[in-house]
C-alpha cells in the first residue's frame, strides 16, 4: 500500500467516474473544497460528501455533483485536508493539503498544495 | 424628528409609487411607461439571487443562468410585444456589454498578475493594503484592485484569516475605494459619458471619500486588534514582495485608455450605433482573448484562474440588467413627478438603497437624469450635464456617493462583491450568506457610517 509522500513522490494518480473519487492511498478527510462548496461535515449520504478507506484506497462521492468534469475545469482543483491512516489525527503537523486535478480519460493527478503557489486555508 | 418622517415618507412614496402615463425615460425618448406588475420578475430573480445560495444552493448554482434568462426574456418579450419598444432594450443592451466588457478584461488581466507579499499579518499591514487597494481602485477600477489583491490579501493572513476580513475588503477596496475617478466604478463611468469632467469626481469627492474610508479602516483596525489567532507560530518572513506577470499591466493600460475611446468623447472614434457596442468594447474583450491566451500558465495555476465568477456575473447581471428596465422606468417617472420635493438627502437615501440591491450604474444614471429634471436639464445634452454639476454639485455628489458606497451593502450590489466572495470560498474561508453579510456586518457598520454621512453632509440641505 503506497503512502502519501509515495504518491506525490512518483506522481500516482487517483481516478473518478462520475461524482466517485478513488484515490491510491488510506486517508481521512478534514475539509474539501470543491467550487465554492466548503465540506467539512462526511457524515451525510446524501448530500455534500462522504468518503470510505478500503484496504487499498480511499474512495470519496461528493453528492452534489453528477459529472466532477463538467465543475472542476481549467486550472480549479479539488483542495483536501487529510491525514494519513495511521497518524495522530489530532497532531495538526499531520495534516497535510492536497490538490486534486481532473484530467481527461477518468484520471486525477495528486499534487501537495505549496502556500506559495496556491490558495487554501486550513 | 417630524421633518425627518416626513422625508422618509416622502422617500417611499418616491421609491414605490408608480403612475402608468406616458412619461420621458432616462434617455429622454418618450415611451409608454411599463406596467408596474413588469418589476416582478426583477423583484423574483433579486429573491432567487438573495435565498439561492443559502436554501437551494445545488438548483441555483446548477440552474441560476437558466432562472437569469427566463426572468430577463419576459421582460424583454414584454418590450418588444406589448410595448414595441426596441429603444430601451437596445440601450440596455449597450449598457451591459459595456459592463461586461470592462468587468471581464479587468478580471482576466489581472488573473494573470501575481503579487506575493512574505510578511507578518498585522492590523496595521492589512490597513495599508486596504487603503492602498481604495486608492489604486480609481487607477484600475474597483474590479481591478479586487483581483489584483484578493489572493495576497488571503495568504498574508493565512494563519488568522475570518470571514471579517474578506467583508472589509469589499466595503473598502471592491466598493467606496472607487469613488474618485470614473474608472473607478461603472456609474461614475457613466457619468463621465454624459459631460461631468473626469476629475469633478475627485474634487467633489475626496473630503467625503477620505474620512469615510479611515472610519472604516480604524474599525477594522480595531476589530482586527482583537484577532490573536497564528500569532504564537513563529514563522520567518523575508518581507519581500514579489510581482510576477508585469506584461499584463500593458493590458491594463490598453483598458483604460480604451475607456476613453468613446464617439461621446473622442469624435474620430466610430460609432457602430444601432450595434450596442462600439470599439471600446470590441478592444476590452481583445484584450480577454490575448491576456488569457498570454498569460503565464504558472500564474494561472496558482492562481487558479477560471471563468466562472466572470460567468456568474455576466449570467446573472444579463437577467438584472434586462428584468430592471421597468423598475428603473417607473423610478425616473416618479423622480421626475417629486422632483421639486426630492433634496440630496432624499436623493442620496434613494440612489442608495436602490443602488444596494440594484446595479448602480442605470440606477446613477436614472437619478442623474431625475435631479437634472429638476433644474429642466436633459441628461441627454452634455452641455447642460456639464453646466448641472458646476451649479449643482451638492445633488450630483450625494448621487455619485450613494451609488458608490451602498453597491458595499449586498453580495449584489457591486460586480465585484460576488467576485471576491467566490475566490474566498475557493479558497476554504466560509463566507455568511446574502442575509448574513447584510444583518452581521452591512447593517451594524456600513449603516451607521453612511446615516452619520448623511447628518453631516445633507441633512437639511436643499
Amino acid at each position: 500500500m503506497s503512502t502519501l509522500n509515495d504518491i506525490l513522490k512518483n506522481n500516482l494518480h487517483g481516478m473518478y467516474y462520475g461524482n466517485r473519487v478513488l484515490l491510491p492511498v488510506r486517508i481521512d478527510i478534514l475539509k474539501a473544497v470543491i467550487e465554492n462548496d466548503i465540506i467539512t461535515d462526511f457524515s451525510s449520504t446524501k448530500s455534500g460528501a462522504s468518503y470510505k478507506i478500503h484496504d487499498d484506497f480511499t474512495e470519496i462521492y461528493f453528492y452534489d455533483y453528477k459529472v466532477l468534469s463538467e465543475v472542476v475545469k481549467g486550472f480549479e482543483k479539488i483542495k483536501l485536508v487529510v491525514v494519513e491512516k495511521g497518524k495522530d489525527i489530532f497532531d495538526f503537523t499531520n495534516h497535510r493539503k492536497i490538490a486534486l486535478q481532473v484530467k481527461e480519460k477518468h484520471k486525477i493527478t495528486i499534487s501537495e498544495i505549496n502556500e506559495d503557489t496556491l490558495l487554501f486555508i486550513e | 424628528m417630524k421633518k425627518i418622517t416626513s422625508k422618509i415618507i416622502l422617500l417611499l412614496i418616491f421609491l414605490f409609487n408608480t403612475n402608468s402615463i406616458f412619461a420621458s425615460g432616462a434617455e429622454g425618448t418618450e415611451h409608454v411607461l411599463p406596467n408596474p406588475f413588469m418589476v416582478l420578475p426583477f423583484a423574483i430573480l433579486l429573491l432567487m439571487i438573495a435565498t439561492g445560495p443559502l436554501f437551494y444552493h445545488h438548483f441555483w448554482e446548477r440552474n441560476y443562468p437558466k432562472v437569469s434568462i427566463l426572468l430577463g426574456s419576459i421582460t424583454v418579450l414584454y418590450y418588444l410585444i406589448w410595448l414595441n419598444d426596441t429603444h430601451s432594450l437596445l440601450h440596455t443592451a449597450h449598457e451591459y456589454i459595456s459592463f461586461i466588457a470592462l468587468l471581464s478584461s479587468l478580471f482576466v488581466a489581472t488573473g494573470g498578475i501575481l503579487i506575493k507579499v512574505d510578511r507578518k499579518a498585522t492590523p496595521l499591514l492589512n490597513v495599508i493594503i486596504l487603503l492602498f487597494g481604495s486608492v489604486i481602485a480609481n487607477i484600475i477600477g474597483t474590479t481591478g484592485a479586487s483581483m489584483l489583491l484578493i489572493r495576497p490579501f488571503i495568504k498574508i493572513n493565512k494563519d488568522r484569516i475570518k470571514p471579517y476580513h474578506i467583508i472589509f475588503f469589499i466595503f473598502s477596496v471592491s466598493n467606496i475605494g472607487g469613488a474618485l475617478t470614473p474608472i473607478g466604478d461603472p456609474p461614475l463611468f457613466l457619468g463621465f459619458l454624459r459631460g461631468i469632467d473626469f476629475f469633478w469626481f475627485f474634487g467633489h469627492i475626496w473630503y467625503v471619500w477620505f474620512p469615510t474610508l479611515i472610519v472604516l479602516l480604524v474599525v477594522f483596525y480595531i476589530v482586527d486588534s482583537f484577532n490573536k489567532e497564528g500569532e504564537k507560530e513563529s514563522v520567518n518572513f523575508s518581507n519581500k514582495i514579489e510581482f510576477k506577470g508585469t506584461k499584463n499591466l500593458l493590458y491594463l493600460l490598453i483598458i483604460l485608455i480604451s475607456v476613453f475611446l468613446d464617439p461621446g468623447i473622442l469624435s474620430w472614434v466610430p460609432n457602430f450605433s444601432p450595434l450596442p457596442f462600439g470599439i471600446r468594447e470590441i478592444i476590452m474583450f481583445s484584450v480577454v482573448i490575448l491576456s488569457y491566451k498570454t498569460a503565464d500558465k504558472k500564474i494561472l495555476e496558482a492562481n487558479e484562474f477560471n471563468f466562472e465568477p466572470i460567468r456568474e456575473v455576466a449570467f446573472l447581471f444579463v437577467g438584472i440588467f434586462a428584468s430592471m428596465i421597468p423598475a428603473l422606468q417607473l423610478i425616473a417617472y416618479e423622480a421626475k413627478v417629486y422632483g421639486q420635493q426630492l433634496t440630496p438627502g432624499i436623493f442620496y437615501w434613494a440612489t442608495g438603497i436602490l443602488s444596494a440591491f440594484l446595479d448602480n450604474a442605470p440606477t446613477f444614471l436614472n437619478f442623474l437624469s431625475a435631479s437634472l429634471g429638476k433644474y429642466a436639464y436633459d441628461v441627454n445634452i452634455k452641455t447642460q450635464v456639464h453646466e448641472f454639476s458646476e451649479l449643482y454639485p451638492f445633488y450630483l455628489q450625494a448621487i455619485s456617493i450613494a451609488a458608490v458606497f451602498f453597491g458595499a451593502m449586498t453580495y449584489i450590489g457591486n460586480g465585484p462583491n460576488f467576485m471576491v466572495k467566490a475566490i474566498s470560498e475557493r479558497s476554504g474561508i466560509k463566507m455568511p450568506s446574502f442575509f448574513g453579510y447584510l444583518i452581521k456586518y452591512s447593517v451594524p457598520i456600513l449603516l451607521p457610517i453612511f446615516i452619520i454621512l448623511y447628518f453631516i453632509v445633507y441633512y437639511g440641505k436643499v
